[in-house]
């Protein structure tokens, strides 16, 4: 355990040491939250909802967004694909470590200080622009939101790593993650809630893990799902989070592998 | 009793026949085919309790793919190795906590921090005590001279101070048995005479194994007094290296750049041609008649320039090569 702990730590440590790409992180998330929330508060204006949204559930929506994104949708997946086509996972491979746990650690670490960060946006953003923010009706609602956010981690976590992995197959290039961050965003509802979709499609992805990574969450906090069908979501999200977490598993194994008969 | 034993090593690559494009490279997750290079060909030897080998060959030889199979990042073809006996490639816990791998190319610490975050990590790592820790710690730091740099992030240090952090993190746990692929590499000549030092005093100190290669004459002599030779993957030579040199290296290379172009037969003439590209020649004599055949060489030929050299580990070994 004090393994993962130190390696929480000195991730912590190197992201502050990198200020300056943190900061332009946070800059391109916070110009995707501005534009969002001035998109819907123009269309949203003089109608009192909007797809089931009441106008304060829909402008809490997309600051919700900031904090799902910050905390389950930040990952070191590029940092996994380099460190796979440079030969840096060898370092690990000959220290007594498991590198499903370590790369937990320094994720959780670089979501902490992201979520720190989105919450500070997100509280400048109230104090100077007063929008109408949404507060949860109850105590419950809040903590299942809270499960729902660390599900959506781990899942995430599983996922990203899972395509990140194929980088023991397509060496140099990061194709598939590249693809993969850019669908999962609109899969997830991390650019819009996923009613806005042609129900084909929201029925579709309802069969798929992505909602429950940002829409399901948002959703649950806005009180737009009851609490026995948000513990059922959090069950399934559980689920899933096993099912891809065991796929990551074996695929890692697989792609080491091949690393072992390859090069290395 | 052996703490490391190799018994008809081989170690062939399979390079996967990659396809194009990001479906092709997708499928290649289910079904592949693919191309086997030999590195390694059938290789025994066996390394005692507190011996410090060297391992030489020429560019491509197969030095690195052994230690990477020695210390359980690659799977034998076939064969067997056992350490302290384990299996490396199981890459069991125990097996992990007893060796270590340096590579002087590549770094295990982390970048942007300073390199004692690294070593509380591999603190946690290896499971150290914290008294343990201090302990070792205090004494690589010691040995090393590291004091001065330990707070200093990582990507500040020189190459000769990054790779004694290295050395450090990477022997924070003690490890019996120590993997060093060109420890040296790009250092300059005080540096690489602090390092050989420290590497023979740990030897010394803890009764480590130690396998270490190196393009590095200086390295094999100050270190060594057993060496093994690889040719193309197969063991050539494994034995004394005195012998070795006081039998191949009593020569020494002259360098000469002409002015203009001088047909290699001419020199031969004078001692054996080494190599030769375009204007420059490396000519191989006697170490007793230097001095003659330089000055021959002077007054025959249009020599722009002149150099005495010794010759390189590479050399000594491609003539063993040539002889067997
Ligand atoms: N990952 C790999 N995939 C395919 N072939 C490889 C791989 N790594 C090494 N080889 C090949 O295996 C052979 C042995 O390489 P190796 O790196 O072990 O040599 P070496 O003795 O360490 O050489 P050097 O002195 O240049 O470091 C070479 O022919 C090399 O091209
Ligand atoms: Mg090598």
């Amino acid at each position: 355990m004090k393994k993962y702990l130190r390696a929480y730590l000195i991730s912590l440590q190197e992201t502050l040491q990198r200020r300056s790409s943190f900061v332009m992180d946070r800059l391109g998330g916070i110009a995707v939250m501005l534009s969002l929330y001035y998109f819907w508060k123009t269309l949203l204006w003089g109608h009192p909802s909007f797809l089931g949204y009441s106008y304060s559930q829909m402008l809490t929506y997309v600051l919700g967004m900031n904090i799902l994104r910050s905390f389950a949708l930040t990952g070191r997946g590029w940092e996994l694909v380099g460190e796979i086509s440079s030969g840096k996972i060898s370092s690990y491979l000959v220290r007594p470590m498991n590198y499903h746990g370590y790369a937990l650690a320094l994720d959780l670490s670089q979501k902490t200080v992201h979520l720190f960060a989105a919450l500070l946006e997100i509280g400048a953003l109230l104090i100077f622009f007063h929008p109408p923010f949404y507060w949860p009706k109850s105590i419950t609602a809040f903590f299942l939101f809270v499960g729902a956010l660390m599900m959506a981690s781990l899942l995430f976590f599983f996922l990203e790593f899972l395509v990140s992995s194929l980088a023991f197959w397509t060496s140099e290039s990061g194709g598939p993650l590249f693809f993969f961050e850019i669908f999962i965003q609109f899969a997830a509802g991390a650019f819009f809630p996923l009613n806005v979709l042609p129900r084909l499609i929201q029925k579709g992805l309802s069969f798929s893990p992505f909602p429950y990574l940002v829409f399901l969450p948002i959703n649950i906090y806005l009180g737009r799902v009851s609490r026995g069908q948000a513990l059922q979501d959090l069950f399934i999200s559980g689920v899933w989070a096993v099912v891809f977490g065991a796929a990551s598993v074996w695929v890692w194994r697989k792609g080491l592998s091949i690393y072992s008969a390859e090069g290395g | 009793m052996n703490a490391i034993s190799v018994n008809s090593l081989q170690k062939e690559y399979q390079v996967f026949n990659r396809k194009p494009g990001l479906w092709g490279s997708l499928g290649s997750v289910f079904w592949r085919e693919w191309n086997n290079i030999k590195a390694v060909d059938s290789i025994s030897f066996q390394i005692g309790e507190g011996e410090l080998v060297g391992f030489l060959g020429a560019n491509g030889a197969g030095k690195t793919t052994t230690l990477k199979i020695l210390s359980g990042l690659l799977t034998p073809t076939s064969g067997s190795v056992e350490i302290l006996g384990f299996k490396p490639w199981r890459r069991e816990r125990e097996f992990q906590k007893r060796i270590s791998l340096v590579m002087g190319q590549r770094t295990q610490l982390w970048w942007e921090i300073p390199a004692q975050e690294t070593f509380r990590l591999n603190q946690a790592v290896y499971g150290l005590s914290d008294k343990d820790y201090q302990e070792s710690l205090g004494e690589l730091v010691e040995m090393l001279e590291l004091k001065d740099y330990l707070a200093v992030p990582v990507k500040k240090l020189s190459l000769g101070q990054r790779m004694r952090a290295e050395l450090a993190a990477a022997l924070l746990h003690r490890p019996k048995i120590l993997l060093l692929d060109e420890p040296t590499l790009g250092l300059d000549v005080v540096m690489q005479k602090k390092v050989r030092e420290f590497i023979l005093d740990y030897n010394k100190r803890w009764k480590a194994s130690i396998l270490l290669t190196s393009h590095n004459m200086d390295d094999l002599t100050a270190l060594c007094r057993r060496v093994l030779i690889l040719e193309k993957g197969k063991l050539i030579y494994d034995g004394n290296l005195e012998g070795l040199v006081r039998r191949y290296a009593e020569n020494k290379i002259i360098r000469i750049v002409f002015d203009g172009d001088v047909p290699a037969s001419q020199i031969a003439a004078i001692g054996g041609t080494v190599d030769s590209q375009k204007t420059s020649m490396w000519v191989s004599v006697p170490r007793a008649e230097i001095s003659k055949k330089a000055a021959l060489l002077l007054s025959s030929f249009p020599v722009a320039d002149l150099t005495i050299e010794e010759p390189s580990v590479d050399e000594i070994v491609r003539k063993i090569f040539s002889k067997s």
